[in-house]
Order: C-alpha cells, then sequence, then structure tokens
C-alpha cells in the first residue's frame, strides 16, 4: 500500500508538471491579440479549465506524498516551505509552488470581487511558481527513473519557448499603445 | 429657497456639451461631499467661451464655483493657454491639463486632478459617487462642471430661475455662449439662446451664411450642414435633431465657400487620429482608419467602395470607446459623406468645383 502511495505521488507530480506547462503555455498565448486562427476564448476557457484540472492532480500528488509513510513529509510541511523532515530543501521549492498555486486559484476564483490589479499582481506570480515546480521535480526524481527528470526538461524548453515568444512577440495595440504613451498625458 | 432647487426651476443644463441637469449633478456632488473641478479647457476644437468666461466674468464664476465645490474647487485649463494665466494670477488652484482633446474630457480631468494621466476612464458608476479606474485606483468623488454652467449657476442664483427661464425655448432656457469660427469676420465668443437661427448667430460674428461654404456645429464631436441647411435652421436641440447635430458646446465653424470642403474635412479627422489617448481599440485604430478613407476619398478614389467602406467603419467604431470620442468624429464623418456627397464624386471624376483650388494643390495638402 505503501508503495502504491510513493508510486502515484510521484506519477501525479509528474503529470502536475506536464500540465502546468500546458497552462503556462495557454496563458503566454493570452497576451494580446496575436492569432486571427486560435479563438481567443479558447485559449482562455482552455487556460482556466486546465488549470483547475492541475490542481486536482496537484492535490493528489501532495495527499499520496504525506500519507505514504516510506519518507517524512507531514502535513505541515504541505503547507510550510522546507520544514520537510525528507530532502526539505527540494521538498520546500514544492511547497513554495504549492502555495502560490493557492493564491493564484483563490483570486482567480474571487476575480469578479477584486481590482485587475490586485489580480493581476498575484497572477504574475505565476512566473515564479512554474520554474520552482520544475526544479523541484527535477531535483525529486532519482536517477534510476530518467523519464522523471527528462520530463521537467522537456517542459523548460516547451515552456521556455513560449515566454521567449511573448517576450519578443510585437503587436499593433502593444505599439501604438507604447507610441502615444510618449506623448504629454499628465 | 437652496441651491439645488433653484438650479432645478431654472432648467440649466450642463454648457460643455453634454447638456445634463446641472440640480442633478449639483445635488450629488453634496450628497457625495464632491470635490469640483471647473472644465475652462475649451477642449472642442473652436471652442472659445471658457476663455471668454474667465475673461469677463472670473469674479462670477468663482462665485458659482464656490456655491458648488465649497473650499474644494480647482481650476482645469489648457496647459501654456492665457486662460491658464489668468487663472493663476487670480490665485486660483489651476490644474493645469495637456493641450490635447480628450484631456480635456470629463473624466481624464478627474484622473489627472488625483495624480493619473490625463486620459479617460471608464465610467462603472458617475464619478460625483467615487469610484474606481480600470486599475483600482480608488477614485475621490469629483463632479466636473463647465465654467460656463458655473457662472451661469451664479447668475441663477443672483437674479433668480424666472430672469433665467425668459431666454431660450422652454425645453433649453437660458442664455448661452456659443464660439463662431471659420469664414467670418469677426470670430469670437456670440452671446445666445436656443432657438435663435443659426443664420443670425453667424450674422453676430459678421459671417453670411448666403455665401460661405458648409457649416460645422460643434466641433469634432458635431455634425455638417450644407450652406442651405445651416441658413434655415434654429440653433437647437429640435433644430439640429433632423441633421444628427446638437448644440453641444457652443462652437460653430463656418467653412470657406472658396477652399474646398473635403480637403478641411481632411484636416480635421487627420487631427482626430492623433489625439486618441491609446486607449480603446476603435478609437486608436478606427479613428485613423476613418482618416485614411477621407483622404483616399479626397484625393478622389472611386466613391462607391471607399463610402461603403467609411460607412462601415464609422458604424463599427460607435458606441465602443470609453469616452465617446470615436462616437463624436464618426457622426461628423457620416454627416460629412451625406453634405458632401456631390462633391465627392466631382472629385472621383478628377475635377473640384471649390474655388480655384485645383487637384495639385489637393495633394499637397493631404500629403502634408
Amino acid at each position: 500500500m505503501n508503495e502504491l502511495l510513493w508510486f502515484v505521488s510521484r506519477a501525479t507530480g509528474t503529470a502536475s508538471i506536464v500540465l502546468l506547462t500546458a497552462v503556462l503555455v495557454l496563458g503566454a498565448l493570452t497576451a494580446g491579440r496575436r492569432s486571427r486562427a486560435l479563438s481567443q476564448t479558447v485559449v482562455v476557457g482552455l487556460h482556466r479549465s486546465l488549470a483547475l484540472g492541475t490542481s486536482a492532480f496537484l492535490l493528489a500528488h501532495i495527499g499520496t506524498a504525506v500519507l505514504e509513510t516510506y519518507v517524512s513529509i507531514d502535513w505541515i510541511s504541505a503547507f510550510v516551505p522546507f520544514t520537510a523532515g525528507y530532502r526539505p530543501l527540494w521538498v520546500g521549492l514544492g511547497t513554495l509552488a504549492f502555495d502560490i498555486v493557492l493564491a493564484v486559484v483563490a483570486t482567480s476564483l474571487l476575480r469578479h470581487r477584486l481590482s485587475r490589479r490586485a489580480w493581476k499582481a498575484v497572477h504574475l506570480m505565476a512566473f515564479a511558481l512554474w520554474p520552482l515546480a520544475l526544479v523541484h521535480g527535477y531535483a525529486m526524481g532519482t536517477s534510476n527513473e530518467p523519464l522523471l527528470r527528462l520530463v521537467p526538461v522537456a517542459c523548460a524548453v516547451v515552456g521556455g519557448l513560449a515566454l521567449t515568444w511573448r517576450a519578443l512577440a510585437r503587436h499593433a495595440d502593444q505599439e501604438r499603445r507604447q507610441a502615444i504613451l510618449t506623448q504629454e498625458w499628465s | 429657497m437652496n441651491l439645488v432647487e433653484l438650479l432645478d426651476q431654472s432648467g440649466l443644463t450642463g454648457r460643455g456639451g453634454a447638456a445634463f441637469s446641472t440640480a442633478t449633478k449639483v445635488r450629488a456632488a453634496h450628497e457625495h461631499r464632491a470635490a469640483l473641478v471647473v472644465n475652462a479647457c475649451d477642449g472642442e476644437i473652436g471652442a472659445v467661451k471658457d476663455a471668454y468666461v474667465v475673461e469677463h466674468h472670473l469674479a462670477a464664476l468663482v462665485r458659482g464655483a464656490t456655491l458648488v465645490g465649497g473650499r474644494r474647487v480647482r481650476y482645469a485649463a489648457h496647459r501654456g493657454s492665457a486662460t491658464e494665466a489668468r487663472l493663476r494670477a487670480a490665485g486660483l488652484d489651476v490644474l493645469s491639463a495637456p493641450a490635447r482633446y480628450v484631456s480635456s474630457e470629463e473624466t481624464s480631468l478627474i484622473s489627472l486632478a488625483q495624480g493619473g494621466l490625463a486620459r479617460p476612464m471608464t465610467k462603472r458608476q458617475p464619478f460625483v459617487m467615487g469610484g474606481a479606474d480600470s486599475e483600482g485606483r480608488r477614485i475621490r468623488p469629483t463632479v466636473v462642471l463647465n465654467a460656463e454652467t458655473l457662472w451661469r449657476v451664479a447668475q441663477v442664483v443672483e437674479h433668480g430661475p424666472h430672469w433665467f427661464r425668459a431666454q431660450g425655448l422652454p425645453k433649453e432656457p437660458g442664455p448661452r455662449l456659443v464660439g463662431v469660427g471659420g469664414a467670418v469676420s469677426r470670430p469670437g465668443v456670440i452671446a445666445t439662446s436656443a432657438g435663435i437661427p443659426l443664420r443670425d448667430i453667424v450674422a453676430a460674428a459678421e459671417g453670411d451664411l448666403d455665401r460661405s461654404g458648409p457649416v460645422i456645429v460643434g466641433g469634432l464631436g458635431g455634425v455638417l450642414l450644407s450652406r442651405a441647411e445651416a441658413a434655415a435652421a434654429p440653433w437647437s436641440t429640435e433644430g439640429l435633431r433632423p441633421f444628427g447635430g446638437r448644440p453641444g458646446p457652443g462652437v460653430v465653424h463656418v467653412l470657406d465657400p472658396d477652399a474646398c470642403p473635403v480637403v478641411e474635412l481632411a484636416r480635421w479627422f487627420d487631427h482626430a487620429a492623433g489625439e486618441s489617448a491609446g486607449q480603446c481599440g476603435p478609437c486608436m485604430f478606427g479613428l485613423p482608419a476613418i482618416a485614411a478613407d477621407w483622404r483616399e476619398l479626397a484625393a478622389g478614389a472611386s466613391p462607391a467602395p471607399a463610402r461603403q467602406r467609411l460607412l462601415r467603419r464609422t458604424a463599427s467604431v460607435t458606441g465602443r470607446g470609453a469616452c465617446r470620442f470615436p462616437d463624436g468624429v464618426a457622426g461628423l464623418a457620416t454627416s460629412a459623406l451625406r453634405v458632401l456627397s456631390d462633391h465627392l464624386a466631382d472629385h472621383a471624376s478628377g475635377h473640384c468645383a471649390a474655388g480655384q483650388t485645383s487637384r495639385s494643390s489637393h495633394d499637397r495638402v493631404l500629403a502634408h
């Protein structure tokens, strides 16, 4: 039983990393209006649904990691970073990522009650969440299971490409807004 | 009788363009203890009456402003204008606004007064109640009233609502100022009231609507009237409605009969395109597109397709900007298409009938 929990925990953890990367790529695609072929509504809808789906895998990952007794991770270290008895630094990065997930999900569910500025400030923390999760996944993967290390690396490449594109891509809205902002407005 | 009752009886409406009930606005301002921004920007093209009020009736303006805003009153004027200098010389608290079209808009001034940029804000509720901008920044209750409106407030208090209602029309009572410019001998401010023939208002500025070009009533947010329409129209909401116009901010611009009106309008649309605050797509892309369409029409493009495209564009920007600037420009473009349709056909066939203006000089102006 303990062994089963251990395997489920690693499997759901790896799945979470893949899903999280997909959510990140979709999020990067929503910046500005870029493509007429890809409907913005579909991209945003998928980004949201997939993000909620990811949380299910993440909860399973954390739940099983705590329940199994093979290594020492308790409920407190699921929420408070760097308190686990087992590899505190690497587990702690995962905990930190989870805390950010909680904040991002909570603010997004309450988005209609928050100011755009507050929501966005929290949502931008997702850019920290993703690399934390990748490093956590890479470091926790053991060398006798190459797949566990390959997945975070592949995700880093794909997500990195999406973020690079987001940073470099130009579009008419942004350019005109920036040009106008250089005029006298105050 | 208190101020709001007096204003209610007088039927005074805002002289800045929207013609909203001043009594309603002042009541809300007092309920929410709103600060007052006096709009003396003359933001509309050709507007000069705020400057006139500040130059000739400053004491009464200050009395009116103090009645509405108490001690929390600021006077907004375009940076570098004579009006700004006069307000400063009088020791008033001046809000120096960038000399641009949308910066003189109500919500732009509120944003500027509270440390933001002078760009329009989305109104989820009237800012007289306070609220927040789209970034979530808190906006304190603020009311914006036009300089002429506040001068009228002081007059209503001094002379009473009956004096006020004795002028103008029952539905649009009270004296009004109109700025008349363009092809007239004595451009400037004319004191008049609603219901007076447009012809008489232009004549007061020593212009002649029997020998003039078309007339723009209401500036960039107004409409173009043909000479004949303008010569017959009364200056009132009812009188201008058939043409899609209204008294608005009190601006009348008479076009020169010897110059090509299409070229003149092209200059107006180019100016409008450069005035966008770059916040709403219909404004930042729609207005340059409308200006480009118009330039193409003026340069002699085949009228039917260009006209269709322009009509489609004016329809698609209408009602979609936070501050209604695109609505105003689209209204001017639609009315100009209607009034100048024959003239545009001349352009397409390669000759312009207006005065001595030749195609080559058009091209020079339009290339500029």
